[in-house]
């Protein structure tokens, strides 16, 4: 990671209090030590040794008829920063849902650092920071008020909410708006408080759906600054998105999914094997004929 | 367009039936008793036609007014409406409000109450069939008359819920919306009153409500038969001209919301930039816990919310309206006025049992974060009760304060106390196990769907049935203290203990169900109602 400028300079510096090198007393683990600057290495794991940051085995969902993931197993390393790639409705939403533990799955299992999601929700959950796509927040609260209200939900320390949230407002550029009540935010606004809602308890492993969606340049630049200093002190990223440069460019490790199963899984250039993201996605998923040929009703200009 | 529109409506439905088992319960008990009313309905029209033209011309006005009212006031006060096809939704289609206004007027039909009334009006006209001039002036008039009773309760809760949604009118608004529904249930009871009198009394009453609601607005479309009837032939057009003028000035009215809904869909209502001000006193009201945190968002909500607002104005309006009625009779009774602030709990059960519901998805943040189904429970439960109390408070001093009757004080606080706190027990259970489909937040508080008003009549006599058995013994005693009055000292103890006992119990029960079934309740208060 290159070292960064000024407003990222703040933000390293002053993330060393909520990295996930420091967090509140952890279930079962060794509060560990606060790096210098936030760069400490990645730290004994919680959960049984070498257990991975997040681990999926048999995950199945059907809604109805339609089987959404099927018998899916998938294996985030800790200290990765893993991108979950795949066509719309492959299943990726459905896939972090189950392994939030705000879908039930029909069979399957899912850990958090060898908590299982499921029989031990409290602590796989007190690991986990979120940020669902397509679910409301409680948007009838200021931007500061729902970040206090998360940050009290986790039992976080009043002290550190205060300092926390005020640090992250001002980093994700919300602090001008954050008396706004959260359903008067834009799209893009809406989505970094949400990632900061993620943060405020300096959580272990983040997972995050579709977190550049309608966010600005400037924003998605802050965002992907944070998430690589939040994977060099010890943390663990899964993110979903359908923009395969972003996820070149960001992650280490990458899993392709389509009709709820995984396709191809490693790190970056194992998946790749040579081609680009993009092209090895396509053979791996197929294209879709005709695209040039089709709609030729809209060539012409019908105003 | 037309046909357009009300396909629309009927595919939403049948989609919204295949998703949801409720919705399909709730439709099908709403439509027996629809259907009931319609059979009894028509036969009792029918059988009008073997009375004099008279009677039945003074009586369909004031059966056919008080449904008029009866649209409107249970559109507001109870139902909503059924937004089924949100208007909103076809912002981005270049069609003028003008062109949708009639598809939408008839998809507002289809449902179980519009059918229903269409049916009963039908059966106005079989009963009018005696001669050609009746039969043609209730053809007219059927026709304006239940477009009265539609078209008042649109354009009722459309602004209603503009108001409450803005800011500058939302506290006038939830105000004017209590006040309604107090001089609604006012009348009802004035008229409750007078009943009991002879039947050659009850006719000239009912001779006179009819002249009397013949000339309100609720009764013009309705006495223009009536008033054929009596050949009082100047009237009748009168009525007719008045009747279709009032048609005209709502539909145009409705128009004017359905042109807002169409340009400006998205707006939770009073404009962006809504700032609030950094206040920490409502954070300092409750323990720096989860528990207190959930509590705090609550408090929130019911400030910002119209839907609390508007459950606000039903909390209230039940005693206000018993009080005032027994103020304006003569013959009062002392008894009903001192217990009327126990009504106060009445929907206490309901609203804390709607509360999730209310989250919609945003309830996922109580799940990823891990809260514990208690503190969820223990939440909800502070901020409604620091919300009931003041209002408690101030009724039972002001009751006090008119009748002058200290001494009936330990009762009506044993029943207010063990009614509350298994209201909120009871409540607290149910609403973990059962979620009713909600309106969205910053939607109209008054849009329903299909099955919704079912479902929220269910909940409510679920809620209120448990409460009641769950101050039983409190209940015999209080009646005992009439021969034994030391037994009302006895009764606010028990109905301390009892209380207690079934809020622990609620908040328990419910607390574990909700950690168990988390993801289960999500679904269901996600699923869009």
């Amino acid at each position: 990671m290159s070292r960064v400028a000024p407003p990222a300079a703040v933000l390293t510096a002053g993330m060393s209090s909520w990295t996930p090198t420091e967090s509140r007393p952890e279930p079962g683990g060794q509060p560990t030590q606060p790096g210098p600057a936030g760069t400490a290495g990645p730290v004994g794991p919680t959960g049984p040794i070498g257990a991975p940051a997040l681990g999926l085995r048999g995950l199945s969902k059907a809604f109805g008829a339609k089987q959404a993931v099927e018998d899916l197993d998938l294996d985030v390393p800790t200290g990765s920063m893993f991108g979950l790639v795949g066509p719309n409705g492959a299943g990726k939403t459905t896939t972090l849902s189950m392994a939030t533990g705000l879908l039930r799955p029909d069979r399957g299992t899912a850990t958090v650092l060898g908590h299982d999601v499921w029989t031990d929700p409290a602590r796989a959950k007190a690991l986990m920071g979120v940020l669902p796509d397509g679910l409301r927040l409680f948007d009838r609260l200021s931007g500061r008020e729902l970040l206090s209200y998360v940050g009290r939900l986790r039992s976080v320390p009043a002290a550190d909410i205060a300092s926390r949230s005020a640090e992250l407002l001002e980093t994700l550029g919300l602090a001008d708006d954050a008396s706004e009540l959260v359903v008067d935010y834009s799209a893009g606004m809406t989505k970094k408080i949400g990632l900061a809602c993620a943060l405020i308890h300096a959580p272990r492993l983040l997972i995050l759906d579709e977190p550049f969606e309608a966010v600005d340049p400037v924003s998605g630049e802050t965002i992907r600054r944070i998430l690589r200093g939040y994977v060099q002190g010890g943390g663990t990223v899964v993110l979903s998105s359908h923009v395969m440069e972003l996820v070149e460019s960001l992650c280490d490790r990458v899993a392709v999914v389509a009709q709820g199963r995984v396709l191809a899984t490693g790190t970056l250039d194992e998946v790749r094997a040579g081609e680009s993201l993009q092209q090895r996605f396509l053979g791996l998923v197929g294209v879709r004929e005709g695209g040039s040929e089709a709609l030729a009703w809209l060539r012409s200009s019908s105003v | 367009m037309v046909a357009l529109v009300v396909g629309l409506k009927l595919t939403l439905l049948r989609n919204g039936l295949r998703r949801s088992v409720w919705r399909t319960v709730g439709l099908i008990i709403g439509m027996l008793y629809g259907l009931g009313l319609v059979v009894g309905a028509l036969a009792g029209l029918i059988a009008l036609r073997w009375t004099s033209t008279v009677f039945t011309a003074d009586l369909t006005v004031v059966v056919f007014s008080i449904i008029t009212v009866g649209w409107m006031a249970l559109s507001v006060l109870v139902f909503g409406v059924d937004e089924t096809v949100d208007p909103g939704k076809f912002a981005l289609l270049p069609v003028p409000a003008r062109k949708l206004q009639p598809g939408m007027f008839l998809a507002g039909l289809v449902g179980t109450p519009g059918i229903a009334t269409t049916l009963i009006v039908i059966g106005l006209v079989i009963t009018w069939a005696r001669d050609v001039p009746l039969a043609l002036a209730a053809l007219l008039a059927a026709p304006l008359g239940l477009a009265t009773c539609f078209l008042l309760a649109r354009t009722a809760t459309s602004a209603f819920s503009q108001a409450l949604a803005s800011r500058r009118f939302r506290d006038f608004a939830a105000v004017a919306l209590a006040l309604f529904g107090a001089v609604i249930g006012i009348t009802a009871n004035l008229i409750g009153n007078y009943s009991g009198f002879h039947p050659d009394q009850m006719r000239g009453l009912l001779a006179r409500a009819a002249t009397v609601l013949g000339w309100t607005p609720f009764g013009w479309a309705w006495s223009v038969p009536a008033a054929v009837a009596r050949g009082d032939w100047l009237g009748a057009v009168a009525r007719l001209v008045l009747a279709a003028a009032l048609v005209v000035a709502l539909w145009l009215a409705w128009r004017r919301f359905l042109e807002r809904s169409l340009t400006s869909p998205l707006t939770g209502g009073g404009g962006g930039g809504r700032q609030v001000r950094a206040g920490t006193l409502v954070e300092r009201l409750f323990p720096a816990t989860p528990a207190g945190a959930v509590a705090t968002r609550a408090m929130r909500y019911w400030r910002r919310d119209p839907r609390y607002l508007a459950s606000l104005g039903g909390i209230c309006v039940a005693p206000i309206v018993v009080v005032v009625t027994q103020l304006a009779n003569p013959h009062r009774t002392q008894a009903l006025i001192v217990f009327a602030p126990i009504l106060i709990t009445l929907f206490l059960g309901s609203i804390v049992a709607s509360d999730i519901s209310y989250d919609g998805s945003a309830l996922w943040t109580h799940i990823s974060t891990g809260l514990r189904g208690a503190d969820d429970r223990w939440g909800r439960v502070m901020s409604t009760t620091l919300v009931i109390l003041p209002i408690s408070l101030v009724m039972i001093i002001a009751t006090t304060a008119i009748t002058g009757e200290l001494g009936q004080l330990p009762r009506v606080l044993a029943l207010l106390v063990v009614m509350a706190l298994s209201g909120l027990g009871v409540g607290s259970w149910i609403g973990a196990i059962w979620q009713t489909p909600a309106p969205p937040p910053g939607a109209s508080p008054f849009a329903k769907n299909e099955g919704g008003g079912a479902a929220a009549l269910i909940l409510f006599g679920a809620t209120t049935g448990l409460t009641l058995v769950c101050a039983l013994p409190t209940v015999a005693l209080v009646v005992g203290s009439v021969w034994l009055p030391w037994l009302a000292w006895v009764a606010l103890l028990v109905a301390l203990v009892t209380g207690v006992l079934a809020l622990r119990a609620g908040v328990r029960l419910g607390g574990t169900r909700l950690d168990r079934h988390w993801p289960d309740v999500l679904t269901a208060v996600t699923a869009k109602s």
